[in-house]
């Protein structure tokens, strides 16, 4: 690999940034990709076990909850992508960065 | 330069018979549409200029795979939902629309729910480890050609059956449009996009992707405006008229029978999510940015980009529905002329006339050329940069072999594309697309993923849980109803599912599991061992593969 001479791979691996990074990874990314596995998931099961219940129009008009969940879905997708691309530049990025610079690399 | 001037001998050679094609051929509606025909052959031109332009920059490997490392965040988000939004998506999930209303959006929300799932798992890493294909990442630690074998073949299946999902379409698409034969169309669109990936390679698939997307992201955008504005910008009087003049009624606003029993539910749904994370073409472009941050970028823009276009094609497809079926003008024999694939194209005549729908018959068209190129992209990529490098060039790695191999992989590519296109002519191929997302799912997603997260991996795990996956995919969509049945014509299928994801896709992760544990061997333990260098790596961007200057 290609970390700098002067620091090992375990050494690296001890340097409270990396411990920090990869914790600061962890509390984000398991609960976003959950939330998405989850919501899409719930969504189709709603869609084989409950369709009436989608088609049923939420208020006194014709739009159904299906067509209103299912388009939320979509903003959904949007909003977390949003929200890890904020996190990632604010709260990874920089402590990737101070990595880099102490293993000489960039 | 020699590979220059060939260039603009078959890019003036192909302008004329284009041009000459084009204008020879009637529009649908049995005339000649001068808008389809000006846009369609000012679009050709600009993608050829560009692609000259492209050549003569192109002179590395980084620069043939990988633009050169040099496309910004945005730019590569907005390719990605250029090679991502394909006619077949357009077409397809608006003509479901307008035959079964809500089923469309199931489609749609599938296409879309990867994204958070490649950016939160895949793009970073994959960008940290990799130089030019997948395969880079799934190997790294890896033994180099088993893996990349079995890596190569997963691309190639799911290119194959993507190219022929969408070469079909684009004959029966342009035969229809411009009244021209159907070969005559397989055959232009093989040239093209031969031409663009052989000489411009991936700097010019990129601006092809980046000029696509915004065409059709105006298409789309100034045909769902038109709709709405018919409605006084109220989705729910859209959906009322709609409801009124369906013959479904109420119905359209609920499931219907797209998905019927819950393991094909959720088998779908997987195929799609998990899929997108698989696809050779969409992987490969992570490569073309200089850095993580952008790679992330990238993906925020290109769901933002999908998102806005598929809630467009629910839009068009609900348009369709009411000023379609009020107009007997747009059937034949009391079916929509040309099938409910057309109902997009009939409704941009019905909003805007002939001129609306010379534009997007014509963006319909830039919009196959452009995915077509970036899936014969990535084939040739993993012909010459994992098949031909690692087991003919092997130590002997010279750029310049690799890169002339892949524009012979190109070409041939190219002629095979147009082959298959046309002896699937009459064939229904709308399984195709399906079983490339299964593929992906099932065979290359698993090992990417494992690959970089897994440390107990070893190539034995790999290489047979993977080819395990990939094999029960494409067995099972060809012992399913939707080959066995409809395509072979046999009474019942062997295999009941239509979606056999959440099937192969068990398979390829129980398979990879089990035989990776079982694997004592000293190179196992090696494998194991280089585990966190690689993690280390994928986490900070350590040495990962920087961007060229030009």
């Amino acid at each position: 690999m290609s970390a700098n001479e002067s620091l090992t791979l375990d050494d690296l691996q001890r340097l409270p940034e990396y411990i920090a990074l990869t914790r600061a990874r962890h509390r984000i990314l398991w609960p976003l990709a959950s939330v998405t596995i989850l919501a899409y998931f719930a969504l189709i099961l709603a869609i084989a076990f409950f369709p009436q219940a989608l088609g049923e129009p939420i208020g006194k008009g014709v739009t159904s909850l299906g067509v209103v969940l299912g388009l939320g879905i979509i903003l959904f997708c949007l909003v977390i992508t949003g929200i890890y691309v904020r996190y990632a530049n604010k709260v990874l990025e920089p402590l990737a960065q101070a990595i880099r610079t102490k293993a000489g690399d960039k | 330069m020699k590979l220059l001037s060939l260039f603009s001998a078959f890019a003036a050679l192909l302008a004329l018979i284009t041009a000459s094609a084009a204008w020879a051929s009637a529009g649908a509606r049995g005339e000649v549409n001068l808008t389809s025909i000006a846009t369609f052959v000012t679009f050709v031109a600009v993608t050829l200029v560009i692609t000259y332009w492209a050549a003569r920059r192109t002179k590395t490997a980084k620069d043939f795979y990988a633009a050169g490392g040099g496309i910004t965040g945005f730019q590569n988000g907005l390719a990605i939902a250029g090679d991502y939004m394909s006619a077949a998506s357009f077409l397809g999930i608006a003509g479901l629309v307008y035959t079964s209303g809500f089923d469309g959006l199931i489609y749609a929300i599938g296409f879309l729910v990867g994204w958070p799932i490649v950016l939160l798992l895949i793009a970073e890493p994959l960008r940290n480890l990799g130089k030019y294909t997948f395969a880079d990442v799934a190997s790294f630690r890896l033994q180099q050609k088993p893996i990349r074998i079995l890596a190569a073949s997963g691309s190639l299946v799911t290119v194959i059956f993507y190219l022929i999902a969408q070469m079909v379409g684009a004959g029966k698409l342009i035969e229809l449009l411009f009244d021209m034969r159907y070969e005559w169309a397989v055959v232009i669109v093989g040239v093209l996009m031969t031409l663009y990936v052989t000489f411009g390679g991936m700097l010019a698939t990129t601006w092809v992707q980046l000029i696509k997307a915004v065409l059709l992201l105006s298409g789309a955008t100034l045909m769902a405006v038109l709709v709405l504005a018919q409605f006084g910008f109220s989705m729910e009087t859209l959906f009322v008229e709609a409801t009124q003049v369906h013959a479904k009624g109420t119905a359209i606003m609920a499931p219907g029978t797209l998905v019927s029993d819950p393991i094909s539910a959720i088998s779908l749904g997987m195929a799609l999510m998990f899929g997108t994370a698989g696809l050779p073409h969409i992987l490969m472009r992570f490569f073309t940015v200089r850095d993580a941050v952008q790679a992330r970028r990238s993906v925020f823009y290109a769901t933002g980009f999908i998102g806005y276009f598929y809630i467009l094609t629910f839009i068009i497809g609900f348009g369709a529905i009411v000023l379609l079926l009020k107009n007997p003008d747009y059937f034949t024999n009391g079916v929509l002329s040309g099938g409910a694939n057309m109902a997009a194209i009939h409704l941009s005549h019905a909003l805007g006339g002939d001129m609306l729908l010379g534009f997007i018959s014509a963006v319909a068209f830039a919009t196959i050329l452009a995915v077509v190129s970036g899936l014969t992209l990535a084939g040739s990529s993993a012909i010459s940069h994992d098949l031909y490098a690692t087991l003919i060039l092997k130590d002997k790695r010279d750029e310049q072999k690799e890169i002339r191999a892949s524009r012979i992989a190109t070409i041939i590519l190219g002629i095979v594309a147009v082959l298959l296109g046309i002896v699937f002519e009459n064939q229904n191929v709308a399984f195709m697309v399906g079983l490339a997302f299964c593929v992906a799912a099932s065979a290359n997603f698993p090992i990417l993923l494992l690959s970089m997260y897994w440390r107990r991996l070893t190539t034995r795990g790999a290489v047979i849980g993977g080819a395990l996956g990939l094999l029960t995919a494409v067995v099972l969509v060809f012992i399913g109803p939707t080959v066995w049945v409809d395509a072979f014509g046999f009474k019942e299928a062997i295999f009941p599912y239509k979606y056999p994801a959440i099937f192969s896709i068990s398979v390829a992760f129980i398979g990879i599991w089990v035989f990776s544990l079982l694997d004592n061997s000293a190179t196992a333990k090696q494998e194991q061992a280089a585990f966190d260098a690689q993690f280390v790596r994928s986490q900070t961007g350590i040495g990962a593969a920087e961007a060229s200057d030009h």
